[in-house]
């Protein structure tokens, strides 16, 4: 958790996510550029959809090394064959690996807040 | 928000492995998991094996992501059947289980398993090209007892052929069944091989299941199955006593039981009454059969 700056003159709002991290890769110590990251993730729609499939636009907007965390953008007509070829996905260079999603909205506003997270009672 | 379940983790002698298993599982959210045993009779001189104590697992369970309670961990055992004389209903070696599944390898034994063994679980092998057709009679026939059925996805994690094959199979079975009373669960062996239940929903859809199905195969299905497992371990029934939260006890202190509180009522009898036992019903039943 990084502490919030104490500047007096403005006021500056800063969101902190904190979650427990299920693993994703069997050495954590490999690492994955952005190029590698959306290349891995193209195989796995080809594996699964096959060529129409890998025809399926998608962005990376950010991607962060260190923690392996990404956004993804997909049009919402390729969600389903984005995601689930994400979930099959098993093993990145012999080595065992899994995808976990950890948001999903259509709007990128909704990011900043987690509804399913919300306890209702 | 529902109920998470993965009622098949595949047991592995490696006590640290299971551990990580089910911590794994207590991160993706799911409250409640089964370890699972399978047991198979054709191998000579094999016996039921026992389930392992959680308490020797565990000293504390971990705690469910997004949910601050524990999970709650089940033991359950696979019966493979090649033979109608493998899964004797009565062994007292069942007893030691919460859950029974039953896997069977021809389509006669399917039938029977289906309409007339007193299991909770009928599992669909992934792992290779189903043998048989799936006959609507069946299907149904387990469906109005309270049998559901397994598709486990690790296999298709693994392999791409098993990918195929677990994929084919369930699609053949939803057209039977029009995704009522189906299960899905890892049977993972690795952490690795686990994914997050909405991942599991989403998977679900390419199985053909709708929308609603699919979150049901993860969660209120799950619920049945464990309430089904309840009712056919004590005789005929189970009751349920849910402690009603009062506006003036606003203290947390009294730890809640795990099965109470976890779902709706609504939500809880819905399927798992299958064998027309109301709760109170089923307790009056309960202390006449023993």
């Amino acid at each position: 958790m990084k502490g919030v700056s104490t500047q007096k003159k403005s006021t500056g709002y800063q969101r902190v996510v904190l979650k427990n991290s299920a693993p994703v890769l069997e050495n954590e110590s490999t690492r994955l550029s952005a190029v590698e990251f959306k290349q891995f993730i193209i195989t796995g729609l080809k594996i699964l959809y096959g060529e129409v499939g890998a025809a399926l636009t998608f962005d990376v907007l950010k991607y962060d090394e260190d923690s392996r965390t990404a956004f993804l953008r997909v049009p919402s007509r390729g969600l389903v064959k984005l995601w689930s070829s994400l979930t099959l996905l098993g093993s990145y260079q012999d080595q065992a690996c899994a995808f976990r999603i950890l948001q999903v909205s259509p709007f990128l506003l909704a990011l900043t807040g987690n509804s399913r997270e919300l306890q209702l009672d | 928000m529902s109920v998470f379940m993965d009622l098949n983790l595949s047991y592995t002698e490696d006590k640290s492995s299971l551990q990580r298993l089910i911590e794994t599982a207590a991160q993706l959210g799911y409250s409640t998991v089964a370890i699972n045993y399978t047991f198979e009779l054709t191998k000579k001189k094999k016996e039921v094996p026992k389930p392992a104590q959680i308490k020797e697992l565990f000293e504390q369970l971990p705690i469910v992501q997004g949910r601050s309670r524990p999970i709650r961990v089940l033991n359950r055992l696979t019966v493979v059947m090649s033979e109608s004389s493998h899964f004797r209903s009565t062994a007292p070696e069942y007893r030691h289980f919460d859950i029974l599944a039953l896997q069977p390898t021809s389509e006669k034994l399917f039938h029977a398993a289906c309409m007339t063994y007193d299991v909770d679980i009928i599992c669909v092998i992934v792992t290779e090209k189903l043998p048989f057709h799936f006959k609507r009679g069946s299907v149904n026939g387990a469906i109005d007892r309270g049998v559901m059925f397994e598709i486990s996805y690790a296999a298709a994690i693994r392999d791409s052929t098993m990918r195929r094959y677990t994929i084919a199979n369930a699609v053949n079975l939803v057209e039977r069944s029009k995704g009522k009373g189906m299960i899905i669960s890892s049977a993972a062996e690795r952490a690795l091989e686990l994914r997050g239940p909405y991942d599991i929903t989403n998977l679900a859809l390419l199985f053909g299941l709708t929308d609603q199905t699919a979150k049901e195969a993860v969660s209120s299905t799950c619920h049945s199955v464990v309430r089904h497992a309840e009712t056919r371990r004590t005789g005929s029934g189970i009751v349920c006593t849910t402690k009603v939260c009062t506006e003036t006890s606003d203290q947390q202190g009294a730890p809640v039981d795990a099965d109470t509180c976890e779902a709706p009522a609504a939500k809880k009898h819905k399927t798992a009454a299958s064998e027309g036992v109301t709760a109170e019903e089923g307790g009056a039943k309960a202390t006449s059969a023993l």
